[in-house]
């Protein structure tokens, strides 16, 4: 009886949503984000930032859907509802970017304006956003260790596995910036394989305390390496000794960064992504010209890189990581 | 000289797991020349903690292997068991005891683990196929029923059991090492494991129709009986691990354990069990996960670089694996 009523409610809501939906789209711009996955905490958080632009900005309806799992033909298939739908732009999040080339055409071919995020080898768009360039923010992990082992001593690196190819490519900016700014600090061991296993993190990083006794920073590549190195550097009773930094998910390193274990992680918000990707749409639609240094109004995206893409349209960058450490970690809740 | 050599060599041959302990201590020799570090208590510690999950799936997998079957499915069982148990039991009862979570996973594990020899037997296909198709429903059954997402706010109660010490000891760059109580819950099983192979009947009937399953139907023994019983065991201990995995990782997440079927087949071989079945030996099997961890374990140690591990680890397996071929030619 009570899942009942819960579901008459939801009715409810639903139909009011879209009956405001639709009066206020009568004279409105429509952007409709598209996401990897509908429901996880990433895109939730991404659409806080989706709904925020439609809010604050006349004249444009946005909206956030997504997939119920994980796949990139169901991806395509909410697009061709889109484009059936006939909107004035999609923001995509790409599951699997040239899955989505022919769709993506057919959109723009019927004059919908395209911009994706995450997405840099896709041909069929107009836009793609990236919220920094990796090499700078594998440079930025290293000169935050610097800070912390105080500019000298051993340190050693992770990565996903030597396959992932973003995690290589700031594990040797880390390494790049090292070597030309701080000549006292020593790498050792680089780019050691966790396989996206918190557990092999662990198991890794007890061997590096054993063979280097000496260790002061290690740095994560993969989002679940800090939670592994944390782990081991509790256990060893080594907290405030030793530094941790690397990417990872304010809620799933809470603990250790509480702790002290991890020091600090990197990430950038999903939220200013949704806001800037649906900025960047709006201006597609209103033909606003993409200038290099562009200010979008949200902190990080403030100078933006443009450059050719690999097909017809262009790759911004700005410089949007956010460095969350126990002191500020309440502000990011996902 | 011969002789002697000869004597040796027959001598191992009749007892296989030494030779499984004589390769332990010529790596442990060959690493501890390389680098001092190796001998401290606090790898060992590492060593044993770093055993348990791969020991309990070794176990599991030695008693299919001996009854003549293979198991591909307990790592896709455990991690079922581990992620849908932890948040069941954050959702809607926290307060469960540890004791309560560990025995639904075994049920769990055993389950799933009849329902694999019920196919195998009732399919009249060979085991390898049989557990691979299984593999990937369950895993898929996992990721899109049950969820894909990393769970780190486990219940206190499955956190704390990772967390019981035996033994703390001091090491000389200031940090600790700790042996976790949860290394007990392999001697356990091991103990049960000898008991099950070497006391009762069902050991006699797995190791009889592992050897020659048509003799052994003559003779009397239920094959359907000794099927389910291995799978269900090797289930059992699946979800058993399964759930040490979460308690000492602190964390539940649905992709992890995927992968590392192929180094438990490898340290149940590499102890001297036969791929075909009807051999194979509990302390054996212990011995041959020591190896394998062991060699995973060290590679840093050694000053192996990242890129070159799994080359090394690849080499010593087959490696270790012709060597024992050769011993079992003679």
């Amino acid at each position: 009886m009570a899942t009942m009523k819960k579901l008459a409610v939801c009715a409810l809501l639903l139909g009011s949503v879209f009956t405001i939906g639709t009066a206020l789209a009568a004279g409105n711009k429509t952007i409709v984000t598209v996401v990897k996955l509908a429901g996880e905490t990433w895109f939730t958080r991404m659409d806080q930032g989706v709904k925020d632009y439609g809010v604050k900005t006349a004249g444009v309806t946005t909206s956030e859907i997504g997939p119920g799992k994980a796949d990139a033909a169901q991806q395509e298939r909410l697009i061709e509802d889109l484009i059936a739908r006939g909107v004035d732009a999609i923001a995509v999040v790409p599951f699997d970017p040239p899955m989505l080339e022919g769709v993506l055409k057919r959109a723009m071919d019927r004059g919908i304006k395209v911009m994706t995020h995450e997405a840099n080898n896709l041909k069929n768009t107009q836009v793609d956003m990236e919220a920094f360039d990796n090499a700078a923010f594998g440079a930025h992990f290293n000169d935050q260790l610097a800070d912390c082992m105080g500019k000298s001593g051993t340190w050693t690196s992770f990565v996903g596995s030597l396959g992932s190819l973003t995690h290589v490519q700031w594990a040797d900016a880390s390494a790049a910036n090292a070597a030309k700014k701080y000549p006292d600090m020593k790498l050792v061991s680089a780019k050691n394989e966790s396989f996206n296993d918190a557990n092999t993190a662990y198991n890794k990083a007890k061997e590096l305390l054993k063979k280097f006794p000496d260790l002061k920073g290690i740095e994560g590549g993969s989002a679940v390496d800090v939670i592994g190195i944390g782990r081991a550097v509790e256990e060893a009773g080594l907290v405030g000794k030793i530094c941790v930094y690397g990417i990872g998910m304010p809620n799933d390193t809470s603990r250790y960064l509480k702790s002290g274990a991890v020091n600090g992680i990197s990430l950038w918000d999903p939220k200013d992504a949704g806001f800037v990707m649906n900025k960047i749409a709006h201006m597609l639609v209103d033909g606003t010209e993409f200038k290099e240094g562009m200010d979008l109004g949200v902190p990080g995206y403030n100078n933006m890189h443009v450059k050719q893409g690999p097909g017809k349209g262009i790759i911004v960058t700005g410089q949007a990581w956010i460095d969350v450490n126990k002191d500020n970690l309440d502000k990011y809740n996902f | 000289m011969q002789t002697s050599m000869a004597g040796l060599s027959g001598w191992l041959i009749r007892h296989p797991p030494l030779f499984t302990l004589l390769l332990i201590v010529l790596v442990s020799l060959v690493i501890g020349a390389i680098s001092p570090q190796f001998w401290q208590m606090a790898n060992l510690f590492d060593m044993a903690r770093a055993s348990v999950v791969t020991g309990l799936f070794g176990l599991g997998f030695l008693v299919v292997l001996a009854a003549g079957g293979i198991d591909m499915s307990f790592t896709a069982i455990a991690a079922l068991l581990m992620y849908w148990l932890t948040t069941a039991t954050a959702a809607y009862a926290p307060w469960m005891p540890m004791g309560v979570v560990l025995a639904a996973a075994a049920v769990g594990g055993m389950l799933l683990g009849m329902c694999n020899g019920l196919l195998v037997h009732y399919l009249k296909a060979p085991a390898l196929i049989v557990t691979i198709g299984t593999q990937y429903v369950i895993r898929s059954f996992l990721l899109t029923f049950v969820g894909t997402e990393l769970f780190v706010n486990i219940p206190m109660s499955i956190e704390n059991f990772g967390k019981y010490e035996i033994w703390r000891v001091g090491t000389d760059n200031g940090s600790i090492a700790i042996l976790p109580a949860y290394v007990l819950v392999l001697v356990v099983a091991a103990i049960v494991t000898w008991w099950i192979l070497n006391r009762t009947l069902m050991g006699r009937a797995i190791f009889a129709i592992g050897g020659n399953s048509d003799i052994a139907e003559r003779l009397g023994y239920d094959i359907r009986k000794v099927q389910v019983f291995a799978f269900a065991y090797s289930g059992l201990l699946a979800g058993i691990a399964g759930m040490l995995h979460v308690s000492s990782n602190r964390l539940a997440n649905p992709f992890d354990l995927s992968g590392t079927e192929m180094g438990v087949i490898a340290a149940v071989v590499l102890g001297g069990a036969r791929i075909t079945g009807g051999s194979g030996t509990v302390a054996g099997t212990l011995l041959g996960v020591v190896l394998i961890t062991l060699v995973n374990n060290v590679l840093i140690l050694a000053g192996i670089p990242s890129t070159w591990q799994a080359f090394v680890v690849g080499c010593f397996i087959v490696l270790a694996g012709a060597l024992f071929a050769t011993r079992e030619k003679r």
